[in-house]
C-alpha cells in the first residue's frame, strides 16, 4: 500500500490537540485500523488502534506527554514505539511510521518509527 | 539492606510491587507466592470470564515470559503459612521456608457472606475468584431464577451479566439508591433505575433467611419467602488478614499500615484490599490497588512517593461504561455536563471552586480530563464544565 511517500490520510487540522482520530484499515492496508495520535506538544505518531488489553480504540484516548491512554481501563501506550506502561495491558501496541508535511499527515503502514 | 523480597499473594497489588521493584531498578530477589496457577485480572471475572468469553489465561494479569523477563520467581499453587519477620523468612505450605528481607502482604481479601441462616447452602454463591466463577457460571442458564443479593458493583455487574444470559434476575439492596456516595444521588438513582429498564427486577429490602429445598433456594427477603435456583452474594469483602495477625501485627479491620504500607513490623508491609491506613478511608478498587504497590515499591526502594492521584474506579452494567474518580461525598455543589437523555454524560462534584470529584457514562474522556483537574487543582466555573460546548482539555490549561 505505501509508497516512498507514503499515504496521505489526513491533514494536522483534522486531528485536535491531544487526541486522536482512527484510518480505517481498507484504507491503510493493515490487520487493524490504525490511531493518528496528536500528542500536546503536537507531534503525530501512528498505533495500532485496538488496545492490547480489550476492544477500545486508541483514537478515542487521552493523549498527553508521550503516551496515550485507552478510554476503557487507563491501559498506557509510549506514542513513539507502543510500548505498554504498566497494567491492565500487558502487550505492546504496534507502531507506524508517520509524517507530517506542509501540514498534512503521511502514513507509512507497517514501517517501524 | 534489602536483597530478597518476598510478595505474598498474586492479585493486582502484588504483581503491581514486583513490576515497580523492577521498574524502579530493584536488582535483589523478588519471589510472587500465589495460591492459584498464575495471577489473573479479577475485574473480567463478573463479565467476559462469567459469560465464557475469556478463560483464565486470556485474564493474565502478564503473559507468562514476563516472570522470567523480570526475573520474578513465581511460586504457584502454594500459600504462606506463616511469618517469621524475625527470622528473616516465610514458611510455605510445604513446609519449605523462603529467606525474606520484606515480606509484602497483598493477600487480597475473601468475599463476605451475609450472617443469616442457610447462607453456606450449596445454591449460595459468591464471586472473588476464578474457581467462583466457573461455579457459578453454569447456574446462569436460560431462564434461571437468580437473586442477587448486594447491588454495589460487583451485584450490578453479576446481574447485568445474568439477565444478559437469560436469566430471570432479582436483585436486592436494603438501600434504596445503592452507591449514592461514590456517584451522588442523582445517578446512583439514574444507573439504579436501568436494571428495571433492562428487565432485572429491583427491589429494597433485607435478606432474612436461606433454606435449601428439593426445588430451589427459598429465601425470606422483606417478610415473604421467594424460591430461586441460584443466590450470588455481592455484599463487599473481608480482608484476608491472618497471616499478619498470627505474626503479631496490628491488625484493626485490616492490616493497619503507615503511609508508606510499612506495617508495626518495619519488615512487613501490606498492600491492596487488606492494608489499613488509620485515617485514611480504604478504597477496594483495582487502580487502588496497583498504586498501593507502587508505593510499597518505593518504599522497599527508599524512593520518594508517587504523586498521589484522586481515586478511580470504572465498571460496567447493560452495556454502559461508567467511571468515578475522586470523592463525590465530599462535594457542595454538582453539575451536570449534558443530560440523563444523552448517550453519554458526566456530573462533576465542586467544592470551593475546584472539582473533588466527576463521574460519567459512556463519557471516559470526561473523567480522565476531571482526574487532572482534581489532581493538579485547577479552578474552575461551573457553568463551564456544564457546557458540553466547552473543551474540558481547555479547562486544564487554566
Amino acid at each position: 500500500m505505501s509508497n516512498g511517500s507514503g499515504i496521505r490520510v489526513a491533514a494536522l487540522a483534522d486531528i485536535p490537540q491531544g487526541e486522536g482520530i482512527a484510518i480505517d484499515k481498507a484504507v491503510t492496508g493493515t490487520a487493524d485500523d490504525i490511531a493518528l495520535l496528536r500528542d500536546t506538544d503536537d507531534s503525530v505518531y501512528a498505533l495500532d488502534d485496538t488496545c492490547t488489553h480489550e476492544t477500545a480504540s486508541l483514537a478515542d484516548g487521552w493523549v498527553e506527554g508521550g503516551f496515550v491512554e485507552c478510554p476503557l481501563h487507563s491501559s498506557k501506550f509510549c506514542l513513539k514505539n507502543g510500548e505498554v506502561q504498566g497494567l491492565p495491558a500487558t502487550k505492546n501496541a504496534c507502531p507506524h511510521r508517520v509524517e507530517v508535511r506542509d501540514g498534512e499527515v503521511y502514513l507509512f503502514p507497517g514501517e517501524s518509527p | 539492606m534489602t536483597e530478597r523480597v518476598v510478595i505474598v499473594g498474586g492479585g493486582i497489588a502484588g504483581v503491581s510491587t514486583a513490576a515497580s521493584l523492577r521498574a524502579g531498578g530493584f536488582d535483589g530477589d523478588v519471589t510472587l507466592v500465589d495460591s492459584g496457577d498464575f495471577p489473573y485480572d479479577r475485574p473480567p471475572l463478573s463479565k467476559d470470564f462469567l459469560t465464557g468469553t475469556k478463560d483464565v489465561k486470556e485474564i493474565a494479569l502478564q503473559p507468562s515470559r514476563w516472570y522470567d523477563d523480570q526475573r520474578v520467581r513465581l511460586i504457584n499453587r502454594t500459600t504462606v503459612t506463616a511469618l517469621r519477620p524475625g527470622d528473616g523468612a516465610v514458611e510455605l505450605g510445604d513446609g519449605r521456608l523462603l529467606r525474606a528481607d520484606r515480606v509484602v502482604l497483598a493477600t487480597g481479601g475473601a468475599a463476605a457472606r451475609l450472617p443469616v441462616p442457610g447462607v453456606g447452602g450449596e445454591r449460595v454463591h459468591v464471586l472473588r475468584t476464578a474457581d467462583d466463577a466457573d461455579r457459578l457460571r453454569p447456574a446462569l442458564a436460560p431462564g434461571a431464577r437468580v437473586l442477587v443479593v448486594g447491588a454495589g458493583l460487583i451485584g450490578a455487574e453479576v446481574a447485568s451479566t445474568a439477565v444478559r444470559l437469560g436469566c430471570e434476575v432479582v436483585l436486592v439492596d436494603p438501600v434504596a439508591v445503592p452507591l449514592a456516595a461514590a456517584l451522588g444521588p442523582e445517578l446512583a438513582a439514574w444507573l439504579h433505575a436501568l436494571h428495571t429498564r433492562h428487565r432485572v427486577t429491583a427491589v429494597q429490602a433485607a435478606v432474612e433467611s436461606f433454606v435449601d429445598r428439593p426445588e430451589g433456594i427459598e429465601v425470606g427477603l422483606g417478610g415473604v419467602t421467594r424460591l430461586y435456583d441460584a443466590v450470588v452474594l455481592g455484599v463487599g469483602m473481608v480482608p484476608c488478614t491472618e497471616l499478619a495477625r498470627a505474626a503479631g501485627l496490628e491488625v484493626d479491620r485490616g492490616i493497619i499500615v503507615d503511609e508508606r504500607h510499612v506495617t508495626s513490623n518495619p519488615a512487613v508491609l501490606a498492600v491492596g484490599d487488606p492494608a489499613r491506613m488509620r485515617q485514611v478511608p480504604r478504597t477496594e478498587h483495582w487502580e487502588a490497588a496497583q498504586h498501593d504497590g507502587a508505593r510499597a515499591a518505593a518504599t522497599l526502594l527508599g524512593a520518594p512517593d508517587p504523586a498521589p492521584a484522586a481515586p478511580w474506579f470504572w465498571t460496567d452494567r447493560h452495556g454502559l461504561h461508567i467511571e468515578a474518580v475522586g470523592h463525590m461525598e465530599a462535594a457542595a455543589q454538582t453539575v451536570l455536563r449534558g443530560s440523563y437523555d444523552d448517550p453519554s454524560f458526566a456530573v462533576f462534584g465542586l467544592r470551593d471552586g475546584l472539582v473533588v470529584a466527576a463521574a460519567s457514562v459512556d463519557d471516559p474522556a470526561a473523567v480522565r480530563a476531571a482526574r487532572r483537574l482534581i489532581d493538579r487543582r485547577v479552578r474552575v466555573a461551573a457553568d463551564r464544565l456544564a457546557d458540553p460546548a466547552v473543551n474540558l482539555r481547555g479547562l486544564l490549561r487554566g
